[in-house]
C-alpha cells in the first residue's frame, strides 16, 4: 500500500490550468475563420467537455457532434492539433503536455465537406459502409429459429476486433487512397466488409468477394488508418486479410489480377532463391510479406471448399512456410 | 409545410425504436424512423455489462423464468407490474437468440454456445454479453439488420418537435431536418416514441449528451401521461469528472471505497455488506461523505483497487482500469479511481400497457427507456434495460401492426396545428434579446441534482420546484444567438432545454407528492416504504402550468410484497 500522504497528494492533484482553444469555425452565411477561447481545465477534462463548456458558458454558436462521451458512439471525430482524434477520448492537458503548448487547435475532420464549424457531412462515408452489405446473411434455418449458430470463442474474438468500428470516419478522413481513387471503398468499409467475409455464419461469400477484392488492391498500405483508429480496428489489417481471398475469386478485375501477380512473383522468387533477407529488402514493405502470411493462413483456415480447389498451390506455399520459418 | 405520409412513425433509432420499426416494416407497413442522431450514435451504444436472459438449455439447471421475474419484482421494490415482468422473462431467451441470428457477436462458451455471467440482484447468472460493449454490439447488429430490409426510411439527424393530434388521436409528428432546419409534417396512423432517457436533467449523469428527455415532454404536451415519473436511478460509481460508468464489477471483485482520510467509510453505513451494499445505499453514503467534507477537492471519493494487485486488476477489471486511464488519466494500479454518484437510468416514462399502447391517445405507443411498462418499478436491475428495449420494442411493433390492420386513421388535415408548432419555436430565433439557454440549462441541472436527487425531502423539493417553475417561465423569453440556417445546434439545444423543463416540473411535483421511500426514491423525511398508502403507480399529466396526479394499481400476479433486504 502506498503511504497515505502520497495517496492524498495524488487524489488532490486538481490544479487548474488555463488553456487557449483555437477553433476553426465555418458557417454557410459567414464563411470560415479561427476563433479563440480561454478557459481553465484540470487533468481530467476531456475535449468534449472543453467544447461543451465553451458552448454553454462562452459562445453558444459553436456546432459540434457529441453523444456518449465514452468513445463508443463515434460522434466526435475531429482534428485536435492537426491529429484526427475522438474529442471525448482526448484529455486537454495531455495535448498540452505532448505539444508543450497551452494552445490547442480544433478543426473539423479532413476530406469530408464541412457543414458548420466541426460538423461535417458524412453521407459519402455512410454510402460506402452500406455498399459492403454490412450485415450478416445467415442461413434460412437459423433465421427461422430451427437451428442455432455455434461460434468458436476464438472466431468470436477475431471477428469482434473488426466489428468494433464505431463509424466515426477518422480513418477515411486521413486515408490518401480515398482521395485519389473513387473506386476505393476506404478503410472503415473494408473493416466492416471483412468482418462479414470472415464470418463462418455468413452465406454470401461470393458476393462479398465481388464487392471487396478489387477495392482491396487500391489501398497504399500507408497505415494511416491503423494509426488513427480510436478502437484499434486496424482497417489495413482487414485489407491485407481480404487480399488473401483474391485466390478464391472466379472473375478477377484487372486491379486485383495485377496485384495478385505481383505477390505471386515475389512468392516464387522467395521460393527459388530462398533468400528471405534479400526478398525483404526488395519488398521494403512489411505489408506485402504479411500478405503472403495471410494467404497461407487463408488456405489453411479459410473456407475449406475453396481451399481444395487450390490443391496444387498449397504445395508451393508449404515451401515458403518453411523458408519463413513458420 | 412539406408533408410526408407513412403507416407508422418511430421516433428514436436506439434499440427499442429499431426493433419496433423492424416488426412494423416486416409486416409490410411503411415506417419512418426519425432520430436526432445517426442511429448507432444513440445512447444504447453505451451499455456495457450485458443483457439478462433465461435461455432453456443454456442457463443454470435450477433457474426458470419465475425466478427471473421474482428478482425483477423484488429489485423494483414491488412497484413492478408482475405480468410485465413475467412477459419480459419469458421472452428473454428468444430475443437473445434472434439478436444472435442477426449477427450479434455474443461471447461464447468453449462449445460455441452463448456465454453467461452473474450480475447484481440475480438469483442465478443470466447476463449475456459482448465483452464490455454489449450495447454497442447489439445496436450495430440491429441497425445493420434493419438498414437491409425494405419499407423503412431513415430520417437521421432529424429532430422531432411535437406530436400532432386530433381529438386524442395521433395524426403525425412534426420534425425538422437539422442540416437544413426544414420542418416536415410526417403523417401516420401510429407513432412509437422510443426517444430514450433524460440524464441531462442532472448535473451528473452517466448518460449521453443527447439524453434530454424529449419524448417525455412531447408526450406530455400532447396530453399523454407519464407513469411513476419520480423514480430516477443513481449509480454510486461514476468516474470523476466525466461521469463515465465504472461497473459494479469493480466493487464485486474487491474494490473498496475510501474518503480523503483514507478511511473505508462503508463500514459506517453498511457494516455487513460494506462496499457491496446496493446501489442506492452506496450512492447515499458517498454523498454523505462528500457533504460532510470527507471527499476530495472537486467532490469525489476514491475507489481503491490497488490492494488487488496489478495482474488481477488488468485481467479481471480491464474495463474499469481502461476507463480510468483513458478518461481520467488515472492508473488504477497506482492510485484510487476518482468516483462519485451520478444519475444513471429513468424508471418513469410514457404510460403504456404490456402491448406498448398509451391509454390517453389513440395511435400513440412507446417503448424502451422512454416508456414505462412497469418492469423496473422503483429501481431497475442491471441487464434488464437492454432486455426491455428489445422485448418490448418487439411487442410494441407487433401491436402497432395489429392496430394498423384495423384502424383507418383520422382524416383531418391538421396543417394549421403543425404550423403552430413551428411558429412557436421560430420565436427563439426571431428575438434578438432575452435569456440565453446555457444559463438556464446549467441552473436546472444543478437544482435537479441538489434538490430532486439522491436525498429528497419536503423543504428542498418545494424550493427546487419553485425554482424550476421560474426557469420554465423564462422559456418564452429564451433566444438563440446563432442565426445560421445550417446545423444550428444552439437552436436544437434550446428546444431540448424546453423539453427538459417540461419534464423537470413533473418529476419535481410527483417526487414531492410521494410521501414514502421506495427503491430509488429516498426521502429523509419519510424513510420507510409505505405499502398501505403508496403501493400504487403515479400517473401524471401536464395541464397548463400545473401537474395533475392520479394513481393506478400495481398489477400483482404471484408475488406478495416483502421487505427488500439482500
Ligand atoms: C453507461 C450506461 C451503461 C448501461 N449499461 C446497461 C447494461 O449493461 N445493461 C442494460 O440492460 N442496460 C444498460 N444501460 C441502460 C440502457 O443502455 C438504456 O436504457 C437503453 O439503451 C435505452 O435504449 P432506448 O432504445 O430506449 O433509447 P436510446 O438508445 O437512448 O435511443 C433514443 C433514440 O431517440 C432519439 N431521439 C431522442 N429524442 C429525439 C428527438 N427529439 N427527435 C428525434 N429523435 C430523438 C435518439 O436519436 C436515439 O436514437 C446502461 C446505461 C448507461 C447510461
Ligand atoms: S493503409 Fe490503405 S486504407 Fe489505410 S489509410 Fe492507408 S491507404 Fe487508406
Ligand atoms: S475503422 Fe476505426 S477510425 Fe475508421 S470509422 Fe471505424 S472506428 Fe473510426
Ligand atoms: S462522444 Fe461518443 S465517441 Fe466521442
Amino acid at each position: 500500500m502506498v503511504e497515505k500522504a502520497e495517496e492524498q497528494k495524488n487524489l488532490a492533484q486538481l490544479e487548474e490550468q488555463e488553456i487557449t482553444v483555437k477553433i476553426k469555425r465555418f458557417s454557410k452565411e459567414k464563411g470560415s475563420w479561427w476563433q479563440e477561447y480561454r478557459l481553465k481545465v484540470d487533468r481530467f477534462t476531456q475535449m468534449t467537455e472543453v467544447l461543451r463548456r465553451i458552448k454553454t458558458e462562452q459562445d453558444p454558436t459553436i456546432s459540434y457532434r457529441a453523444s456518449c462521451h465514452m468513445a463508443v458512439c463515434g460522434s466526435c471525430g475531429m482534428k485536435i492539433n492537426g491529429e484526427p482524434r475522438l474529442a471525448c477520448k482526448t484529455l486537454a492537458l495531455d495535448i498540452v503536455k505532448i505539444y508543450n503548448s497551452s494552445t490547442i487547435s480544433v478543426e473539423p475532420m479532413d476530406y469530408f465537406p464541412v457543414l458548420k464549424d466541426l460538423v461535417v457531412d458524412l453521407d459519402e462515408f455512410y454510402d460506402k459502409m452500406f455498399k459492403v452489405k454490412p450485415r450478416l446473411y445467415p442461413d434460412k434455418d437459423v433465421l427461422e429459429g430451427k437451428v442455432d449458430h455455434r461460434l468458436k470463442p476464438e472466431d468470436q474474438r477475431e471477428l469482434w476486433k473488426f466489428e468494433q468500428c464505431i463509424w466515426c470516419g477518422l480513418c477515411v478522413s486521413s486515408c490518401p487512397a480515398v482521395r485519389i481513387d473513387p473506386e476505393f471503398l476506404g478503410p472503415a468499409a473494408h473493416a466492416k466488409g471483412y468482418r462479414f467475409l470472415a464470418d463462418p455464419r455468413d452465406t454470401i461469400y461470393e458476393e462479398r468477394l465481388k464487392i471487396l477484392i478489387d477495392s482491396s488492391w487500391r489501398c497504399t498500405y500507408c497505415y494511416q488508418c491503423f494509426n488513427v483508429c480510436p478502437r484499434d480496428v486496424e482497417p489495413v489489417t482487414t485489407i491485407k486479410k481480404t487480399r488473401a481471398h483474391t485466390k478464391f475469386m472466379k472473375e478477377k478485375t484487372k486491379v486485383a489480377e495485377t496485384g495478385e501477380k505481383h505477390i505471386e512473383s515475389i512468392v516464387s522468387s522467395i521460393r527459388e532463391t530462398g533468400k528471405l533477407e534479400e526478398a525483404k529488402v526488395y519488398l521494403s514493405t512489411y505489408g506485402l510479406l504479411e500478405s503472403i502470411k495471410d494467404m497461407i493462413y487463408a488456405m489453411q483456415n479459410g473456407k475449406l471448399k475453396y481451399a481444395l480447389v487450390q490443391d496444387t498451390k498449397v504445395k508451393g506455399l508449404d515451401q515458403i512456410k518453411k523458408i519463413m520459418g513458420e | 409545410m412539406e408533408k410526408l405520409s407513412y403507416d407508422a412513425i418511430v421516433v428514436g433509432g436506439g434499440l427499442a425504436g429499431l426493433m419496433a420499426a423492424h416488426q412494423i416494416a416486416s409486416a409490410g407497413f411503411k415506417v419512418a424512423v426519425i432520430s436526432k442522431v445517426f442511429p448507432t450514435r444513440s445512447h444504447s451504444s453505451s451499455a456495457e455489462g450485458g443483457i439478462a436472459a433465461y435461455m432453456p438449455g443454456n442457463s443454470d439447471p435450477n433457474d426458470d423464468p419465475d425466478f427471473m421475474s421474482y428478482d425483477t419484482i423484488k429489485g423494483g421494490d414491488y412497484l413492478v407490474d408482475q405480468d410485465a415482468a413475467q412477459l419480459l422473462s419469458e421472452k428473454s431467451g428468444e430475443i437473445v437468440k434472434i439478436m444472435e441470428s442477426w449477427g450479434t457477436l455474443f461471447n461464447r462458451q468453449p462449445d460455441g454456445r452463448v456465454a453467461v455471467r452473474y450480475f447484481g440482484g440475480q438469483t442465478y447468472p443470466r447476463t449475456r454479453f459482448v465483452g464490455d460493449k454489449t450495447g454497442m454490439a447489439l445496436l450495430h447488429a440491429l441497425f445493420q439488420r434493419v438498414s437491409g430490409i425494405g419499407n423503412v426510411d431513415f430520417y437521421n439527424e432529424w429532430f422531432s418537435l411535437d406530436l400532432v393530434t386530433d381529438n386524442k388521436r395521433v395524426v403525425g409528428v412534426v420534425a425538422m431536418e437539422m442540416k437544413s432546419l426544414n420542418p416536415v409534417l410526417f403523417k401516420a396512423r401510429a407513432v412509437v416514441m422510443a426517444t430514450g432517457g433524460m440524464g441531462m436533467l442532472y448535473s451528473h449523469s452517466t448518460n449521453a449528451y443527447i439524453n434530454t428527455g424529449d419524448g417525455y415532454a412531447i408526450a406530455l404536451r400532447a396530453g399523454a401521461s407519464l407513469k411513476d415519473p419520480e423514480f430516477v436511478q443513481f449509480h454510486p460509481t461514476a468516474l470523476y469528472p466525466s461521469d463515465i460508468l465504472i461497473s459494479e464489477a469493480a466493487r464485486g471483485e474487491g474494490g473498496i471505497l475510501i474518503n480523503n482520510k483514507g478511511e473505508r467509510f462503508m463500514k459506517r453505513y453498511a457494516p455487513k455488506k460494506m462496499d457491496l451494499a446496493p446501489r442506492d445505499i452506496a450512492s447515499r453514503s458517498i454523498i454523505t461523505e462528500i457533504r460532510e467534507g470527507r471527499g476530495f477537492p472537486g467532490g469525489y471519493v476514491g475507489l481503491d483497487l490497488r490492494h488487488l494487485g496489478e495482474e488481477y486488476i488488468k485481467e479481471r477489471l480491464a474495463l474499469a482500469y481502461e476507463a480510468a486511464k483513458t478518461f481520467s488519466g488515472v492508473d488504477a494500479t497506482k492510485e484510487p479511481i476518482p468516483v462519485r454518484p451520478a444519475q444513471h437510468y429513468y424508471m418513469g416514462g410514457i404510460d403504456v400497457d404490456i402491448t406498448g399502447k398509451n391509454p390517453d391517445i389513440i395511435g400513440l405507443f412507446a417503448a424502451g427507456e422512454a416508456a414505462c411498462v412497469s418492469v423496473h418499478g422503483a429501481n431497475r436491475l442491471g441487464s434488464n434495460s437492454l432486455l426491455e428495449t428489445l422485448v418490448y420494442g418487439r411487442e410494441t411493433g407487433n401491436s402497432v401492426v395489429s392496430f394498423l390492420r384495423d384502424y383507418s386513421g383520422s382524416t383531418s388535415d391538421m396543417e394549421k396545428e403543425a404550423e403552430k408548432v413551428v411558429e412557436e419555436i421560430y420565436r427563439f430565433t426571431k428575438s434578438e434579446t432575452g435569456v440565453h439557454y446555457g444559463e438556464v440549462l446549467n441552473k436546472l441541472r444543478d437544482i435537479m441534482w441538489e434538490k430532486v436527487g439522491i436525498f429528497r425531502d419536503e423543504k428542498n423539493m418545494s424550493e427546487g420546484l419553485t425554482e424550476i417553475m421560474k426557469l420554465r417561465d423564462m422559456v418564452p423569453s429564451m433566444y438563440v444567438t446563432d442565426k445560421s440556417s445550417v446545423y444550428n445546434t444552439e437552436f436544437f439545444n434550446a428546444l431540448e432545454l424546453r423539453n427538459m423543463l417540461d419534464l423537470a416540473v413533473v418529476i419535481g411535483t410527483t417526487a414531492l407528492n410521494r410521501k414514502e421511500s421506495r427503491g430509488a426514491h429516498f426521502r429523509t423525511d419519510y424513510p420507510e416504504r409505505d405499502d398501505q398508502n403508496w403501493l400504487k403507480h403515479t400517473i401524471a399529466y401536464s395541464k397548463g402550468k400545473t401537474v395533475e396526479i392520479t394513481y393506478k394499481p400495481v398489477k400483482m400476479t404471484k408475488w406478495k410484497p416483502e421487505a427488500r433486504v439482500y
